[in-house]
């Protein structure tokens, strides 16, 4: 298992190869810590701790979403929390005005979420870097701007309020983490498939994937679009859940906690991210009781990670695998 | 034009200049680097705190604090530069699988440290700067201003002339001219790209404090505050054609303008949303920015 | 290859073990756990939160130097909501689940306060409402919800009766974008129609995340109202009033500024703005010069003595919030939430600012006190400390304009 797999230059078979028993391995490791996961309400009975479990998995999902499309794509967006929010607006407000039951708002919101991603996506099309992250953080603010001062319409800062889904905590931990393991299934065999090999031709090398063939403007637009769809599936299901929509899921700050969980986990690996996201949530939650450090500290491991560890812990966790197999 | 248009008019101007005096350091830094700096916002937040804690709590006179603020924000640049930007431009042949997302990811992340830490270690409450004249209301024509909006308009000119004169005129700015506009080709003429971009990122870094400084009696200090010139600097590099100081400057004094007739004759709700919609509109079509590619020069 | 998933697998499990430990949480059960939310970082005002949290202190103390409810301590646990809708709702289901307190109290900002109250509602915890203003708190009927505090209605019938004394003829109110600002705004102006229908009457929303008011003042300047009644709260409030005074709109020779949202007597006031602040008439909740019971003036006392700090009146408030439900539980000697709510509803206490008891009619008077006392006074000079301030309105009396100020032309 070399690690250079993640730098291996696109359309290199072996590389292909490896990239995929890589997606590989890292989807069964994503799976066992899911079936962890499944099993905490065994253990655990207290809502509250219920509670951060799943808004961990409201993050995993984001985080996977958005690693997708920045891991797997190179493509820089800022605005996976303002998808999130475009996806709880809108089964919010058909709740809210029109009476659709939840479920129909939740289809109706990866629809119109998926929408605005495709467009975003290929309004973006040739930005690249510092570009493509200043549109997007601009469609984020303008966004959330539209969201807090439309206050006729959604009420602005005060939020609006919307149906619930179910009454059971344990009905929400479930379906959440069915939505999270169905995104993963989803994503893993994106990734296995050729779509996979070319989303990730385009991160290595944009200019030789055109060449070798690779229709680049759809799979850019549609990477965007799956991310987006997926990110407003999550905010859809949080609406519902939350019972409270507001400005302030898409706040940077947001994205700031996406981004941390996905650079901490290990940008580009399928597990990393989605695992790093209940870590860094669950352990918020308790740094909480000990003063509140937690943003200072994941701000601090995400520079430091993408200054000397790439890979993310999955990466570190990696190497500590194979020291240990050598010794 | 009626007595509110010269109003609107000289108000966005004054807007524009303290926009100028934030948004140059971000431009010098995208065209020496190529990058965005996520954080810069967060250089204009120290520059806020340090001039206000150093002239109240120290009791420094405000015209000694003012230039320590820059003395630290210089610091924070160096520090920056230091630690987090080398892999940037360790070794120029690799420039071209230069991940452009490090730059992002690191500066974005030095932000979000930045701002937490200060709400930690200094609190979430806000300070307003100490004014640097107490006169709260000077009357100029058929405008009204306070005094220290004033003579903070006349400061940041001064400051604002002396760094483009530096970097026109002098050698250092020669040099960091050559590295924006050819990379390669000025290491190649035996300049040190390495030392111009820790000199870029001090002059940054002290010209964002600067600004923080001089407003803290207007915007107090808080450790989100600087999110709101961030995102005005992003929009102004953007139309003045990134990496292009006289470009920066125009625009600045453009989007003041703008934001002020805009939230009069518009929206006041919207304010916010011009400069941004004007800065998607550019990327996608006019990346360039106002001036086209002559504006690019630094 | 097989070797290494296994291991992998090994280290995913330790790590989501490593996660899962936090949750073994200890319980302890003897003391009266209060759940309290308030605002301890922004973009909420941290300065309310602060005396808020200052109030309920001075009052457990009392309360438990005095040993305690039936022998109990009282035991507050403090939740942060950055004023923030969202995280009031994840505070009080916080406060509700893991905490397991009896009741909730604190909350000072209407927007947080409205999404708190639907989690109380959810899981039928008592919820005293400290100092949320807006309406729609009490309309919406919760039984749970209770609220010692002022109420909008209250502060708008209390605006239009001054405009009304003052004998202006065109106001304008600045409110700021939230529940609290517009639920106000829209108050003054249905008071002003029933008492001085002739009064022209608009309010402008301001966002108060804006650094820069400006643009919304400017166009005040060339055709200036007769008063300007300020609905925002700290930072932006201080922004907007530093602005409308250095375009020279208010206070001034022409236009009267009214302050109906409580800034005088918060600490930072003065540093803030200056003489921006000199000639602001304000609704004041609390005045030094005010009757009142002899317990406020001991938790005013208590309350120096702990701060340096003079008395305000979020101080009572949240002091007046502990007392209740003090009160309540030992009237139904239980801390069962359905016993402690109908013990709430009969309450007749005589707390800090008087005798306090809550109102059953529908709409905005739902389990209000609706005589929360109030009196109008005016800063006439810059640094002036609330208790020097001009009294012109004492509570229940009308405006004496004799005691008025004007700036000078």
């Amino acid at each position: 298992m070399a690690p250079s797999s993640a730098t291996s230059p696109a359309g290199n078979r072996s590389g292909a190869q490896l990239s995929n028993t890589k997606t590989t391995v890292e989807f069964r490791a994503a799976l066992v810590a899911m079936a962890i996961v499944a099993l905490i309400p065994l253990g655990v009975s207290n809502p509250y701790w219920l509670g951060v479990l799943i808004v961990s998995m409201y993050f995993a999902i984001l985080a996977g979403a958005w690693n997708l499309l920045a891991g797997y794509t190179g493509q820089f967006s800022l605005a996976p929390a303002t998808f999130a929010m475009i996806g709880a607006y809108t089964t919010g407000l058909l709740n809210h005005y029109f009476g659709v039951p939840p479920l129909l708002g939740i289809v109706a919101a990866v629809v119109v979420s998926g929408l605005v991603g495709l467009l975003l996506g290929r309004a973006v099309l040739r930005l690249v870097g510092p570009y493509l992250a200043l549109t997007t953080l601009s469609f984020a603010e303008i966004m959330r701007l539209v969201a807090s001062n439309s206050i006729d319409i959604t009420r602005g800062d005060l939020g609006l309020g919307v149906a619930g889904l179910l009454d059971s905590r344990i009905g929400w931990y479930y379906l959440f983490l069915g939505a999270l393991v169905v995104l993963l299934i989803l994503f893993y065999m994106l990734l296995r498939s050729k779509a996979g090999l070319f989303l990730q031709a385009i991160r290595d090398d944009e200019v030789a994937a055109r060449r070798a063939g690779v229709n680049v403007v759809f799979w850019k637009t549609t990477a965007f679009a799956i991310s987006a769809a997926a990110s407003g599936f999550a905010g859809a299901l949080y609406a519902h859940f939350a019972e409270l929509v507001t400005p302030e899921l898409g706040l940077i700050g947001q994205t700031g906690l996406i981004v941390s969980m996905t650079v901490i986990g290990g940008m580009g690996t399928l597990a990393g991210p989605v695992v790093a996201a209940f870590m860094v949530y669950v352990l918020s939650e308790w740094l909480r009781d000990v003063g509140g450090y937690q943003l200072v500290v994941f701000a601090a491991l995400v520079v430091i990670f993408a200054r000397f560890f790439r890979e993310g812990l999955w990466g570190l966790a990696r190497a500590a695998v194979q020291r240990w197999g050598r010794a | 034009m009626s007595g509110i248009d010269v109003d609107l008019a000289v108000n966005g101007l004054i807007t524009g200049v303290f926009y100028a005096l934030m948004a140059i350091g971000l431009s010098l830094i995208f065209g020496i680097l190529k990058i965005v700096n996520f954080a810069h916002g967060e250089f204009y937040m120290v520059g806020a705190y340090a001039y206000t804690l150093i002239a109240l709590a120290l009791g420094v006179p405000v015209w000694i604090a003012l230039p320590l603020a820059f003395v630290v924000g210089a610091l924070l640049g160096w520090l920056t530069e230091r630690t987090l930007m080398r892999p940037l431009y360790a070794g120029y042949t690799s420039w071209g699988l230069m991940r452009d997302e490090y730059a992002v990811i690191v500066t974005f992340g030095l932000s979000l440290f930045l701002i937490n830490f200060v709400d930690k270690v200094i609190g979430p409450y806000a300070y307003r700067g100490p004014p640097l004249v107490e006169t709260s209301r000077v009357v100029l024509g058929p405008v009204l201003i306070s005094g220290h909006r004033l003579l903070a308009a006349g400061i940041a000119i001064a400051v604002i002339a002396v760094t483009a004169a530096l970097i026109k005129w002098s050698f250092w700015g020669q040099q960091i001219r050559a590295v924006s506009q050819n990379r390669l080709g000025a290491s190649l003429a035996g300049i040190d790209t390495a030392k111009a971009s820790v000199i870029v990122f001090m002059l940054s870094g002290g010209l964002a404090a600067f600004a923080g400084a001089l407003l803290s009696p207007v915007i107090n200090a808080s450790p989100d505050v600087g999110i709101f010139p961030a995102i005005k600097s992003y929009i102004i590099v953007v139309l003045g054609g990134m990496g292009s100081v006289p470009g920066a400057i125009i625009a600045s004094l453009f989007l003041g303008v703008i934001e002020s007739f805009g939230a009069v004759y518009i929206s006041f709700q919207y304010r916010d949303a011009f400069g941004l919609i004007l800065l998607m509109l550019f990327l996608l079509f006019r990346p360039q920015g106002l001036f086209g590619e002559k504006g690019r020069e630094v | 290859m097989a070797g290494l998933l296994r291991r992998d697998m090994l280290g995913v499990a330790l790590t989501v073990a490593a996660i899962m430990l936090p949750v073994a949480g200890a319980q302890a059960a003897d003391p009266i756990k209060v759940g309290v939310t308030i605002t301890q970082s922004p973009p909420g005002s941290v300065v309310q939160g602060t005396q808020v949290k200052d109030g309920l202190e001075v009052a457990a103390k009392i309360i438990n130097d005095a040993g305690g409810v039936d022998g109990r301590k009282i035991e507050l646990v403090i939740e942060d909501t950055q004023g923030l809708p969202e995280k009031a709702r994840a505070a009080v289901e916080k406060l509700a689940t893991r905490d397991k307190v009896v009741a909730i109290t604190g909350e000072h900002q209407s927007s947080a306060a409205l999404a708190g109250i639907e989690v109380a509602h959810r899981y039928k915890i008592p919820y005293i409402n400290t100092n949320g203003w807006s309406d729609v708190i009490r309309e919406k009927g919760y039984p749970e919800v209770f609220n010692p505090g002022n109420y909008n209605s209250r502060v708008g019938a209390a605006a239009a009766a001054t405009m009304k004394e003052l004998g202006v003829k065109r106001v304008v109110s600045i409110a700021e974008n939230t529940d609290y600002g517009i639920g106000l705004a829209k108050a003054i102006g249905e008071a002003l129609k029933k008492i001085a229908p002739d009064v022209q009457y608009k309010y402008e929303t301001l966002d108060r995340a804006s650094k820069d008011f400006l643009p919304a003042i400017l166009p005040m300047r060339a055709n200036a109202p007769d008063a300007i009644i300020n609905l925002m709260l700290p930072p932006a409030a201080y922004i907007m009033m530093n602005q409308l005074y250095e375009q020279g709109v208010a206070p001034s020779a022409k236009t009267w500024l009214y302050d109906g949202s409580g800034l005088a007597d918060y600490p930072d006031f003065w540093q803030n703005v200056k003489e921006a602040g000199k000639g602001m008439l304000v609704f004041g909740l609390y005045h030094p010069k005010m009757a009142q019971p002899a317990l406020g003036k001991q938790v005013g006392e208590a309350y120096t003595a702990k701060t340096k700090n003079e008395p305000n009146r979020l101080l009572f408030q949240a002091a007046d919030s502990l007392f209740l439900i003090a009160d309540a539980i030992k009237r139904a000697k239980s801390t069962d939430s359905e016993a402690l709510i109908k013990a709430l509803g009969e309450t007749k206490y005589t707390g800090t600012r008087g005798e306090i008891t809550f109102s059953k009619d529908k709409g905005y008077a739902f389990n209000q006190w609706l005589d929360v006392p109030y009196v109008t006074f005016q800063l006439t000079e810059v640094n002036q400390k609330v208790g020097d301030s001009a009294l012109v309105s004492q509570a229940g009396q009308p405006l004496d304009p004799a005691k008025l100020w004007k700036p000078a032309k």
